[in-house]
C-alpha cells in the first residue's frame, strides 16, 4: 500500500510541475534573424496574453499582426530597395514587468534589436530601460506614464499621447462646450503611476481653466469597490466627477454612484474605461452621457499607405477579427507602423539607424499625426472625447472630428 | 457622522459576502488539512454560471447563483475524489502545488473560453438603494448579505446536526477511527471539498452582481479567503463569518481615514496583530484541534 501510494504522490508531482510550467512558460522559442539577408525581419514583442492585462494584451496583439498582415500584403517593408517581410515573435509575459523586461534582453541575445512593446506603462517601462542598456530600439504602443520619459533615455518612442492629456482633454472639451459651467470638479484616481500621472495633468489642466478643484482621493489599482473616494466627495457637491482609472475601477465608480445616492449636477468623466465597448455593455443605461477619453476613434483623421483612414482601419478589424476596434488595437498598429516607416525611411535595419529615423520621423497615418519630441513622447497629435450616447461610444471633441454634439448636463435623466 | 455610518454599512454587507467567500475555504483547510489555492477560481466560475444563465436566458442571478451551486458543488466533488485525494496522504506542499497548477489551468480555461473582458451581471433593481436618512444602503449588496449569512448559519447547522455533517467532522478529527465506525472518508471529504465549491459558486454569483468580475481577479479571492481564514480560527465556520465581517469593515473605515491607499496593507496589518495577540484566530480553536493524523 505505501509503495503505490508513494508512486501515485510522485505521479501527482510530475502533473502539477508540468501544469505550472504549461501555465508560466513562454512559447514560440525560434531562432531569429534580424537582418534582410533571408527577405524578412525579425520584430520582438513580448505581449501580456494571460495575467492580469490579458484583455488589452490580446487587443494590442491583433494590433501589431494586423500591422503584419498589412504590410506582408504589399510584399514587405520597402528597405534599401529590397522588398522584406515582417515576422513579429509573440512571448507570453503574463503581465509582469520583470518577465516584460527578461523577453527583450532573450530577443537581444537572439540577435533582435527591434522591439515592440509590451501593454501598459510598468511593463514598458521596465523594457524601456533594458532597450537603453542592449542598444536595442522600442516602438512604444500603450506605455503612456511620462515617468518613463524622464528618464533620458534615447531609444523608446510613444506613438500615443502623454498620460497628462487623459484627463486633461476631458477637461479642455468641458471648458469650451458645457452649457452651464461647472464650478467643482472632483478627481478619483487608481493608484497605480499611469493613473496618478493621469489625475496631476487633470488637476492641473482643471486649475487652468479656473474650476474648484477638490483634492484627489486614491484608491487601489484593480478595485471593483470604490466606495470609500465616493463616500468622502459626496458631501462636497462636486459638479463633474472625473475618474483616473481603468475598466473595472471606472464601472464601479458609475455603478457605486448609483447605490451611494452621488449624482453630480455636470456629469462623469473617464479616461480610459469609456471608449471601450465592455463599459456600455457592462453598465447599461448608467453609462449614458458618460464623457471619456480616447487615443484614437474612427473619425481619427490622417491616412497612410499601409492602413489608409481610420475609417479603413477599422473595416479592417472588423473583418480579421468580429469587433469593433478598440483604440488598444489601434495604437498598437500604429507604434508597428512607425517602426516600419522608421526602417523605410533609414533604408536599413541596423538598431541605430532606425533609430536616429525614429526620431526624426515626421508622418501623418491612420492613427494622426506621428511625431516624437525629445524625449520619444507624440505630443504633435490630440486626444479625442468621446461620450456614451445610445450605447455607443461617439467623438464630441476635438469639434473638427466631432461625430455628434456633446449633451450637458450628463446626468440629465 | 453619515460618512461614518454610510462607510460601516457598506463595509458590513461587503464584509458578509467577504464570510461567504472564505467560509468553504476555511473549512476545507480545517478537515482535510487542504490548502486550496484553486478556491478563487471557484468564484469566478461561479459568476460566469450565473453570467451566462442571465445573459443567454435571462435568468434572475439570485436564482441562478443556486444552480452555480450545484455546477460547481459537482465540479469541487468530482475534483476531489479523483483527483486531490490522490495526494492527500502526501505533504501538504504536494496539495498546494496540486491546486496551483489547478488554478493555472481553470483561469485558463475561463479566459479561452469567455475571454478576459471584464463582465458583470445586470439586473433591474441589484444597482438601486434604499435611503435611511443621510445613509443609502444598496438593494443588491443587502440581498448579497442576507443571502451569505443565511447560506452560511445553514452550513453551521449542517455540520452540528446531521449525519452527514457529523461524518464530515468525523474525518477531519480523526480519519482512520471514523473509517472503523464505518464512514467512507473519501466521501466525506469529496462531499466537504463539493459543499466549499458550491459556497464559493454562490457567493461569484453574487459578486458577479453586485461588481465586475473577469478571470484574472481569482488570485485576489484567494488571497482574501486565506486572510479570513486565518483570522477567524481555520475550520471555524463562524470564525469565517466573523473574519470577513471585520475585513470588510476595516477595509471600509481604512478607505474612509486613513490618506491614499494605505487600505492596501490594511488586512494584512489587521491579521498580523490577531497572530500576535491570538494566535489561534478570533474564534477560539478549531473543532478538529484534535485532529490525529494517521
Amino acid at each position: 500500500m505505501r509503495s503505490k501510494s508513494k508512486s501515485l504522490s510522485l505521479v501527482a508531482v510530475v502533473a502539477a510541475t508540468t501544469l505550472v510550467a504549461a501555465g508560466c512558460g513562454s512559447k514560440g522559442e525560434k531562432t531569429a534573424d534580424s537582418g534582410g539577408a533571408s527577405g524578412t525581419l525579425a520584430i520582438g514583442a513580448s505581449m501580456s496574453l494571460t495575467g492580469a492585462l490579458a484583455r488589452e494584451g490580446a487587443l494590442t496583439k491583433e494590433g501589431y499582426e494586423l500591422c503584419q498582415d498589412k504590410v506582408n500584403a504589399k510584399g514587405g517593408a520597402d528597405i534599401g530597395g529590397k522588398k522584406v517581410k515582417l515576422d513579429i515573435q509573440f512571448q507570453d509575459d503574463t503581465s509582469k514587468p520583470d518577465t516584460a523586461a527578461q523577453l527583450v534582453d532573450q530577443f537581444n541575445d537572439k540577435g533582435v534589436k527591434l522591439i515592440l512593446s509590451s501593454y501598459g506603462s510598468a511593463n514598458t517601462e521596465a523594457q524601456a530601460s533594458v532597450i537603453e542598456r542592449n542598444g536595442q530600439v522600442m516602438a512604444d504602443s500603450a506605455g503612456a506614464d511620462n515617468k518613463i520619459f524622464e528618464k533620458g533615455y534615447k531609444r523608446t518612442f510613444a506613438v500615443l499621447s502623454p498620460a497628462t492629456e487623459y484627463a486633461a482633454s476631458i477637461i479642455k472639451a468641458i471648458k469650451e462646450l458645457a452649457q452651464p459651467q461647472p464650478k467643482t470638479i472632483a478627481i478619483l484616481s487608481a493608484d497605480d503611476g499611469f493613473s496618478k500621472t493621469v489625475a496631476e495633468g487633470g488637476a492641473a489642466a482643471a486649475k487652468e481653466a479656473g474650476y474648484n478643484v477638490l483634492p484627489t482621493q486614491l484608491f487601489p489599482n484593480g478595485t471593483s469597490d470604490v466606495s470609500s473616494a465616493l463616500t468622502k466627495v459626496k458631501g462636497q457637491k462636486p459638479d463633474v466627477i472625473i475618474g483616473s482609472v481603468h475598466l473595472v475601477e471606472g464601472v464601479a465608480i458609475i455603478k457605486q454612484a448609483k447605490e451611494l445616492g452621488v449624482m453630480p449636477s455636470g456629469g462623469f468623466g473617464e479616461s480610459v474605461a469609456p471608449p471601450t465597448p465592455d463599459f456600455a455593455k457592462t453598465l447599461g443605461k448608467d453609462a449614458e452621457n458618460v464623457l471619456g477619453s480616447s487615443q484614437w476613434t474612427d473619425s481619427t483623421k490622417g491616412s497612410d499607405k499601409y492602413f489608409g483612414t481610420a475609417k479603413d482601419y477599422a473595416n479592417d478589424i472588423n473583418a480579421k477579427y468580429g469587433h469593433a476596434p478598440d483604440y488598444h488595437d489601434a495604437e498598437a498598429s500604429a507604434a508597428c507602423l512607425a517602426l516600419v516607416m522608421a526602417a523605410e525611411k533609414a533604408g536599413s535595419t541596423d538598431a541605430d539607424k532606425v533609430r536616429d529615423a525614429l526620431a526624426s520621423l515626421d508622418t501623418d497615418s491612420f492613427f494622426g499625426h506621428i511625431k516624437f519630441n525629445d524625449k520619444g513622447q507624440n505630443v504633435y497629435k490630440p486626444m479625442s472625447v468621446i461620450q456614451v450616447q445610445n450605447g455607443k461610444a461617439v467623438t464630441v471633441w476635438p469639434t473638427d472630428s466631432a461625430e455628434a454634439k456633446m449633451i450637458w448636463p450628463g446626468t440629465k435623466q | 457622522m453619515s460618512q461614518f455610518l454610510q462607510a460601516t454599512i457598506y463595509g458590513l454587507l461587503q464584509g458578509g459576502l467577504l464570510a461567504l467567500i472564505a467560509v468553504g475555504f476555511s473549512l476545507v483547510w480545517g478537515v482535510m488539512n487542504v490548502v486550496n489555492l484553486a478556491h478563487g477560481s471557484f468564484v469566478i466560475l461561479g459568476a460566469y454560471v450565473g453570467w451566462k444563465l442571465n445573459s443567454a436566458m435571462g435568468l434572475d442571478p439570485f436564482l441562478g447563483m443556486l444552480v452555480a451551486a450545484v455546477v460547481l458543488f459537482a465540479v469541487g466533488y468530482l475534483l476531489q475524489r479523483w483527483l486531490i485525494n490522490l495526494v492527500i496522504n502526501g505533504p501538504i506542499f504536494i496539495t498546494l502545488l496540486l491546486t496551483f497548477g489547478l488554478d493555472l489551468l481553470i483561469v485558463q480555461g475561463m479566459n479561452i473560453t469567455f475571454s478576459a473582458d471584464y463582465r458583470s451581471i445586470k439586473t433591474a433593481y441589484a444597482g438601486d438603494s434604499l435611503a435611511l436618512g443621510s445613509v443609502r444602503v444598496p438593494v443588491g449588496r443587502l440581498l448579497a448579505f442576507v443571502i451569505a449569512l443565511l447560506v452560511t448559519f445553514a452550513l453551521v447547522a449542517l455540520v452540528n446536526r446531521t449525519r452527514t455533517g457529523l461524518s464530515i467532522m468525523a474525518t477531519g478529527m480523526d480519519r482512520g477511527a471514523a473509517r472503523l465506525m464505518g464512514i467512507r472518508a473519501r466521501h466525506a471529504y469529496a462531499l466537504t471539498f463539493g459543499i466549499a465549491a458550491a459556497l464559493a459558486g454562490m457567493a461569484g454569483t453574487m459578486v458577479g452582481t453586485v461588481g465586475t468580475f473577469n478571470p484574472a481577479a481569482a488570485g485576489g479571492f484567494t488571497l482574501l479567503s486565506f486572510v479570513i481564514a486565518v483570522l477567524g480560527g481555520l475550520g471555524n465556520m463562524y470564525g469565517a463569518l466573523v473574519g470577513g465581517l471585520l475585513i470588510g469593515l476595516v477595509e471600509a473605515w481604512g478607505g474612509q481615514y486613513l490618506p491614499g491607499t494605505w487600505v492596501n496593507a490594511l488586512a494584512f496589518a489587521v491579521l498580523v496583530l490577531v497572530l500576535v495577540f491570538r494566535p489561534s484566530g478570533l474564534v477560539g480553536r478549531a473543532y478538529y484541534s484534535a485532529r490525529q493524523e494517521v
